[in-house]
């Protein structure tokens, strides 16, 4: 008998602690295993008897570059329970920055984490040797997602502005129009980024699992819409419904709840692929011809495809946030101010639900009549991708096994595929 | 913090070997060290970026000079991990709220056995051997600190600079209310809306204040903070003292200046 075994121990270039388990014996992939040994912070019993104004803002802390999707997230949920009204130029800026970590978030993965494996070096320091102009660029488009972040928020994570209601600070006309400048000035670098990673070979794989991602009628939503559908399943839900047709369950070897469609018991992904497949045809316009000039259409079932993905919405992004930079600066772009809007506390549950950069977040919270916490739970992407990448690094162990590819080659495709996934270990335990 | 600056770097012949450690976080102030972008390049060319997991495969090396550690210590193997550091590195520098304070994770040390269940219907062994939140500091000595959630990377740049040419400038620890008059920023508590501003370690020049909110203490309770006083301050604004109790330990839960008053 031959029996390999694969400890990847501590997965480098990801966002936090990760290890990767596989046993091979006689040519058969017995073990696969994500073990997330990420530190468990409980804040799920953290926010519990504390103020509806503090949650956005602790939440926020589950992780540095989701950080505005997470108080977008919980704002969502607090103001349903209140019945508050956003104005459009709240929503406006909701949307800004969440594109922001959109592009800070692709922009870091895509270079800095992802480029070194397909390139052949160990690190983004040696891609500043072998090739500066293509890092300076990279850096550069990263640098326009943190200055929207702080030009909106206030600082490039953890956004200071973004308040129940509204916002407590804004920008004048004249930056909108310089970030919208700038914004434009970026597009065709981004459509650069999709032919490049278009050109990198991957494994072809088909993900067996469901994907999910957040939907709106003739809309690429990343924030205004509370329905989200199970692409393969064909089910779509209200996100307040969430706890019914997702079940999280705990494994050992992980410190992450994973997850499952309830109905089908399938694992699922969540991500820029899982966006695309279920928006595909309302990425803005050069986004959509990068998209097919890169063959990515949907159905799109290969998870190494991901990082192609995040390279489109870079470019839709940019687009996106430009036409809205260029509206906020207009007196009459959008109806309403962004101050916050006045409301009073009340009793009751809803789910806040965006699209974060690696995928769909929900918060679950149930306040009390002063508007202090009763219950949350909070799932993440990454908690909601692991059963689905461990899935997929079977798959691709049992083929690169089959192909006769030796330890080495599927070492490197398994991190491959991790890194594809975007995970983010330190949202997934939280 | 030693309190004494240690001699720098600069004298020696090789660049100073740093590693980047990240203990319970978000991974936000690492982050913030890659987003001093036109700054970065020019500080990593004064050193030896010896390990740095989030961006680069490379291992952990045995030798290093330098350790900079983000994050709260939450398990026994964290601790462990620390006191590694400790023992290795010439200068450990404890960069974040978590690092510095335990902050947001601190908030979890109260009660701490009871949490994990209200989480999981069974602890992963994959957590673990949890323990209660706890600064960097309380377990180690620490050379020097990069405040606040996150951090801000010219305060990071600007303490590495200290750290590699042996700067002695000492750290002021006012509270904050000064940089708002300076700023000439209304004061919240005429408006009856508590503020941490008060209490807090200054340094930040008052940044969500200028931006319309609050303070929320990220950068820990100054030893120059007056707690009776500031309670007085929130009954005379009518402000609840019970909130501004509770509002503190956002960051400061295992602060012992807190612990020692109840």
């Amino acid at each position: 008998m031959t029996k390999t075994a694969i400890h990847i121990d501590h997965i480098a270039r990801i966002e936090g602690h990760g290890n990767v388990h596989v046993v091979i014996e006689d040519g058969v992939v017995q073990t696969v295993e994500m073990n997330v040994v990420e530190p468990a912070r409980l804040f799920e019993s953290m926010v519990l008897g504390r103020r509806f104004e503090e949650i956005p803002y602790i939440a926020s802390r589950i992780c540095g570059i989701c950080s505005a999707s997470h108080v977008v997230t919980d704002l969502k949920a607090i103001e349903r329970i209140f019945g508050i009204r956003t104005t459009d130029r709240t929503k406006a800026l909701r949307e800004l920055l969440v594109y922001g970590s959109y592009l800070q978030n692709h922009a870091s993965h895509l270079f800095v984490f992802a480029t070194p494996d397909f390139v052949g070096t160990k690190s983004v320091f040696l891609l500043a040797e072998t090739n500066p102009e293509l890092l300076q660029k990279a850096l550069g488009l990263k640098a326009l997602g943190n200055e929207l972040c702080t030009k909106v928020g206030g600082r490039s994570i953890h956004p200071i502005t973004a308040v129940v209601g509204g916002f407590t600070h804004e920008i004048s006309a004249e930056e909108y129009r310089e970030l919208a400048d700038k914004l434009e000035a970026s597009v065709e670098f981004a459509v650069e980024t999709v032919d490049l990673f278009r050109s990198f070979p991957v494994p072809d794989i088909a993900t067996e699992g469901d994907m999910l991602a957040m939907v709106e009628e003739g809309c690429y939503p990343v924030q205004g819409s509370d329905t989200a559908r199970f692409l393969k399943a064909g089910i779509e839900f209200c996100a307040d419904e969430v706890q019914e047709r997702v079940e999280e369950y705990a494994v050992p070897h992980s410190a992450a709840l994973c997850a499952r469609v309830r109905e089908t018991g399938a694992p699922y992904f969540v991500g820029a692929l899982a966006r695309i497949n279920a928006s595909w045809s309302h990425l803005s316009r050069n986004a959509k011809v990068a998209a097919a000039k890169a063959g990515l259409r949907p159905p799109e079932p290969n998870p190494f495809m991901n990082n192609v993905a995040q390279a489109i919405e870079l470019v839709d992004a940019l687009e996106r946030c430009a036409e809205l930079c260029r509206r906020l600066a207009e007196p009459d772009g959008f109806d309403g101010e962004s101050k916050p809007v006045s409301f009073e506390a009340r009793a009751g549950r809803a789910v806040g639900f965006t699209e974060a950069p690696r995928g769909a977040v929900f918060h679950d919270l149930e306040l009390d009549e002063r508007g202090r916490v009763v219950h949350a739970s909070m799932i993440t992407p990454t908690a909601q991708n692991v059963a689905n990448l461990e899935a997929d690094m079977r798959l691709l162990a049992e083929r690169l096994v089959a192909d006769g590819s030796g330890q080495d080659e599927v070492r490197r495709s398994i991190e491959k595929l991790v890194r594809a996934y975007d995970p983010c270990l330190s949202c997934s335990v939280h | 913090m030693s309190g004494y600056a240690t001699p720098g770097f600069t004298d020696k012949l090789t660049a100073p070997r740093v590693v980047v450690v990240g203990l319970a976080s978000c991974f936000g102030c690492q982050l913030q060290i890659t987003n001093g972008e036109e700054h970065l390049l020019d500080v990593l060319g004064q050193i030896d970026l010896s390990y740095w997991q989030l961006a680069s495969s490379d291992p952990m090396p045995d030798e290093f000079d330098v350790a900079i550690v983000e994050g709260a210590v939450t398990t026994e193997e964290s601790e462990a991990t620390v006191r590694a550091l400790r023992e290795r590195a010439d200068v450990l520098i404890a960069i974040g709220a978590c690092a510095t304070t335990a902050g947001i994770p601190g908030m979890a040390a109260d009660h701490f056995l009871e949490r994990p269940s209200h989480v999981y219907d069974r602890v992963p062994t994959a957590c673990g051997d949890m323990i209660a939140p706890r600064s960097v500091g309380s377990v180690v000595d620490v050379d020097y600190e990069v405040r606040s959630c996150p951090v801000d990377t010219v305060d990071f740049i600007d303490v590495l600079q200290r750290v590699l040419y042996g700067s002695n400038k000492t750290v002021s620890m006012r509270t904050m209310c000064g940089d708002c008059k300076r700023n000439e920023t209304a004061c919240f508590f005429g408006k009856g809306r508590l503020c941490l501003g008060l209490v807090t370690t200054a340094g930040c020049g008052a940044k969500c204040v200028k931006l319309g909110r609050p303070c929320n203490g990220c950068r820990g309770l100054s030893p120059d903070a007056n707690l009776p006083s500031a309670r007085e301050a929130c009954e005379r604004y009518g402000v609840p003292v019970a909130d501004f109790d509770q509002a503190l330990e956002m960051f400061n839960r295992t602060d012992f200046a807190l612990a020692a008053e109840q």
